[in-house]
Formats: C-alpha cells, structure tokens, sequence
C-alpha cells in the first residue's frame, strides 16, 4: 500500500514527506500508512487517495468519465484476484516468510513488538484469504492456494492486455489506476523470494515488467539493475531495494535503515510515524521535501 | 462435443416470496438473466434448503442434465462449454474490461448488500432475522439465522467492512453506480448492440436494489439518481423477462408490497 501513495503522490505532484514507522502502536490508530496533514488524520487507501484529490493533487485531471469508470473497475479487479495471492506470497507462504518478510518487518520496528507483530499480520492475511475464498467446494488450503494464485496470473494476464503497448493504461501520463498497479506489481516484480511463482509469471509479460521499471526510473530515479551492498547477501540487497521502495530519498533514513539492520534488538533512536504530508510542515531533520 | 441443452434444466433458489433475501435474490436474477440472454430455458425451482443443496453453500445453483453447478462466474463457464456464450464477440482488451466490471459489482453491490441486511441492525431485527429462518419452527429458525449472521460479519470483519458505517456504505453503492453509468453511456448494453454477462449481472443487482422495498429508501434512491440505469433495467425486463410466466415485474411487486408487511 506504501507504493501506491507514493507513486500516486509523485504522478500527481504532492509534496510528500515519508517518514518509516518504527512503532506501529504509536500511530495514531494503529494502522498503517497513515497520512496526517494539519490535525486530520486518515487512515484507509481510497480515503488517502480521495483526500489527496480535494487538494487538487490530482493525476487523473485528465481522464473522462468512462476513464474514471475503468479506473474503479480495474482498482476492484486487482483487489479480488490480486491482492489474496500477494498477501500469500508475502504472509503465508512459509518459506517466504520466515526468510524474508519476517526478518524485514521485524528488523523495522521495536522490540518486543517485533516478536508479536509480524506473527499477527500474518494470521489476519490468511484469515481473510481462507474466509473470502475458502469456502466449498474447495476444502483444502493447497486447493485454495491453487486457486488463488491461478486468479492472480488470470489478472496479470488481463492487465497485460489492457497495458497493450501503451506507456501508461490511460495514453502517456500516469494516473490513480497506475499508481495502483504499480503498487501491487512492485514488490512482485522487485522481492526476491525463496517461492517465486508469481514473479516467474510476471516476468513473462515484458509489458507489464516494463511499464513497472520506466515508472521505477522516472519517478523514483533508482536504478533498475541494482547493487549488492558490499558484504551483504542477496536476499539483503533486494530487501533494501523494497526499502528504498518504501521509503522516500533520504540519506538520513537510509542511514537509519542501515542502523536498524545491524542491529535489529536495539530500540530506535527516534520514533517516528508515517507521514504523508500534503501540506507544509514544520521540518524536522528525518523530513525532506522531494517533489 | 457439447451436449444439447436439456429442457428440464432447472434453477434452485429460496423461497421467494417469503425466505429469499436481497443479496441472494439479486444473484439468482442475474443467472435467469443470463440465461434468458443465451436463450436457454430454465425452470425457476424455489426450495428452503436450497443454500445447503448448493455445492458451494451460494444460491442459486442449476442443476442440468446430471450437473450442479453454482454462482454465476462457473455457470457462465459451464454454459460456455456446452457451445453459448455472450462475450464471445469481444476482443482482449474488452474482456479483460468486463471481468473487472464484473469484479466491481461483486464488490461494491453485493457486498453492499450483504451489509445492509445483515450488519444493520435494524434491517436485520426486521427483515433478515424474520425472513431468513422462516420455514423452519422455532428455536431453529433463530439459531440459523444468527449462525449465518456470525458467518457474514465474520467475512466483512476480515475484508475491512466492519468498521463502515451505513452512511459510507452507501456512498460507496453510490460511487459504484456513478461508474456503471459512465461506463453505459448512453448505450443500451454495456458493450454497445449485444449483452454480456456482465449486463446480466448488473441488472440482477440494480433491478432487486431498485423493487425491493427495505427499512429504508436510501439504497434504491442511489440507484435511481442515474435515469440510464433505470432505462437499462426497464429494457432487460421488458426484453428478457416480460411474457413469460414468471412475470418479475408483478411478482416482485407483490413481493415487495409483502416485504413491508413483515416483521
């Protein structure tokens, strides 16, 4: 979800301050990402979206009626067939996420919430997958996995073919639609995992693997062949690839990432909380504007 | 090679006159839709236990030749399999823009639905509660009826629902029938001459919200402030349903007259 603002954020041009949370229990509801922006606090993806919109930050300016149609439709399509496939690969997969998300999310936030917190995500991810696809006459959770990465390849394909050889789904300027996209195809794409199936299926559609490295060039000037930190091993170097997707341009949090790694038990120097901010704030050293 | 379609296929449902609900109800029109759109004839066959007949515990399911099949994403594979399909005429591209329409009207309406009639408490102290378990005595009609209440916002709880209020509910109903009537135009289906699943599906859902009378106007008023997807509802009635024994217009008329007077 973090990319989605972020890439939504960069398309539209909202300056945006992100900040990592280190303890999810000090945001304000508990719930992450969280944009805060002069006293008013909002927590839910469509809601931060929508709020972004009255701002007048707005990439889908230019888009019809119908456009904006689609872009509801194909939002709900990646969220049905999606999204249950992304929150196994990332939550529920155990291989995955015992050497991969487990460490990463724990490597991020205090201790002893990191002995409790990632364990929870997890369980809320299968829960959801098995209550809203587990019903009869699918009894078993490898049948229910089956099918759910069997929908989730589906999409990719559908999206594969709406993409076509456009730059961009509507024409040649990014909009809510490919924030979206890109942000359920990001970590797809870019984690790597012990269990790659999904992203095996991905790199098949070069259209899809392209439209996610020219967003990753233009809009967050990384680049696409990345390096190992020296001394580090792979699944390392493609974590903190995720990070720097996560996380804004900052030297001083990518220090601080660097910190937290080495040394996962200690608590944080600062805490802070995520902040999309739409309006200007009061700086603070871990803020940096970025148009 | 596909066999021919039989003509004792029939479609199972619940009671409709006094058991069916909104959600179910809307499915079950969108699949006769469908199939009155493939011109295949069906058989509308209401039972009290047609949910647990279900292979997958969703109404309604049909039930042609020796084969079960249920909801309507399966039944519009299955029928593809015996040789009839509506979307064949489409290129890529469009399909890939009817499933994700098809996708938003499952999640917004029908979950939509299923708020209103089993997460609003006074819908469901007045409505659900009574109708749900009315075939069967007392204490099973009550235990049932809360079982698949605890079911439902079990679901809800899970895909973030829970914590809605009617108010955002209907705002997003109202947001998804904003797209849909983007998205139609002024076409008369949704991809332009010919009807799809899609238009099927959309009419089940926009023609119950808009016949059925609840506790409340709020929902079919959302559905009325876009007059195409009004017209659109008519045109598929009058084309699809109208002489035919089981006139939707009257009996839902009745139904809804019935409706109010439970409680």
């Amino acid at each position: 979800p973090q990319s989605i603002f972020q890439a939504y954020a960069k398309f539209s041009g909202a300056p945006l301050t992100v900040n990592t949370i280190i303890n999810p229990w000090k945001a304000p509801i508990g719930d992450v990402p969280v944009l805060i922006s002069e006293d008013i606090v909002i927590s839910q993806p469509a809601k931060i979206l929508n709020f972004l919109r009255k701002q007048k930050y707005n990439a889908d300016y230019e888009l019809s009626a119908k456009q904006g149609a689609d872009t509801l439709a194909y939002i709900a399509l990646l969220e049905e067939k999606l999204l249950p496939a992304l929150l196994h690969t990332f939550w529920v997969e155990s291989e995955n996420y015992c050497s991969v998300t487990k460490p990463w999310f724990a490597s991020r936030i205090a201790f002893p919430l990191s002995l409790y917190l990632p364990g929870k995500m997890s369980r809320e991810a299968l829960n959801r997958i098995l209550l809203t696809r587990g019903g009869p006459p699918i009894y078993t959770l490898t049948e229910v996995e089956a099918q759910i990465y069997r929908d989730a390849k589906e999409c990719l394909n559908l999206l594969s073919k709406r993409l076509g050889t456009s730059q961009f789904f509507f024409g040649d300027t990014p909009t809510t639609l490919d924030a979206f996209v890109f942000g359920f195809l990001a970590p797809i794409y870019k984690v790597c995992f012990p269990r790659v199936q999904l992203q095996e299926h991905l790199k098949q559609l070069h259209n899809l693997c392209r439209f996610c490295d020219e967003i990753l060039t233009c809009y967050f000037r990384l680049t696409v062949s990345g390096h190992s930190p020296a001394g580090q091993d792979t699944a390392d170097a493609n974590l903190q690839k995720l990070t720097q997707l996560v996380n804004k341009e900052s030297n001083l949090i990518e220090k601080m990432d660097d910190n937290l790694r080495k040394s996962p038990q200690h608590p944080p120097r600062k805490l802070t909380t995520l902040k999309l901010a739409a309006g200007g704030e009061e700086s603070s050293p871990l803020n940096r504007l970025s148009p | 090679a596909a066999e021919p379609w039989p003509e004792n296929a029939a479609l199972y449902q619940q009671l409709k006159e006094e058991q069916i609900l909104l959600s179910d109800n809307a499915s079950s029109l969108a699949v006769q839709a469908f199939l009155q759109m493939c011109n295949l004839p069906i058989q509308v066959v209401c039972r009290a236990n047609a949910e647990y007949m279900s292979p997958s515990g969703k109404v309604p399911f049909i039930h042609v030749g020796n084969q079960v099949v249920s909801e309507l994403g399966p039944i519009v594979q299955f029928v593809k399999a015996k040789g009839h399909s509506l979307s064949d005429g489409l290129d890529e591209v469009q399909k890939a823009e009817m499933k994700a329409y098809m996708e938003l009207v499952n999640n917004m309406l029908l979950t939509a639905e299923l708020y209103l009639q089993w997460c609003d408490d006074i819908t469901v102290e007045e409505i659900t509660h009574p109708r749900y378990g009315s075939p069967y005595p007392w204490p099973l009609n009550r235990i049932l009826s809360y079982q698949k209440q605890w079911e439902v916002r079990r679901k809800m709880k899970a895909i973030g629902w829970a914590g809605k209020t009617l108010e955002q509910v209907l705002e997003d109903v109202d947001q998804c029938c904003q797209a849909l009537s983007q998205r139609l135009g002024t076409q008369p289906y949704f991809f332009n001459k010919q009807p799809t699943e899609l238009d099927a599906l959309v009419f089940g859902h926009l023609f119950t919200i808009l016949t059925t009378q609840l506790t409340t106007d709020e929902l079919s008023e959302k559905v009325k402030n876009y007059s195409n997807l009004t017209a659109f509802c008519r045109r598929i009635e009058q084309q699809y349903f109208e002489g035919h024994d089981r006139d939707s217009s009257t009996t839902v008329a009745a139904r809804s007259a019935k409706r109010s007077l439970l409680r």
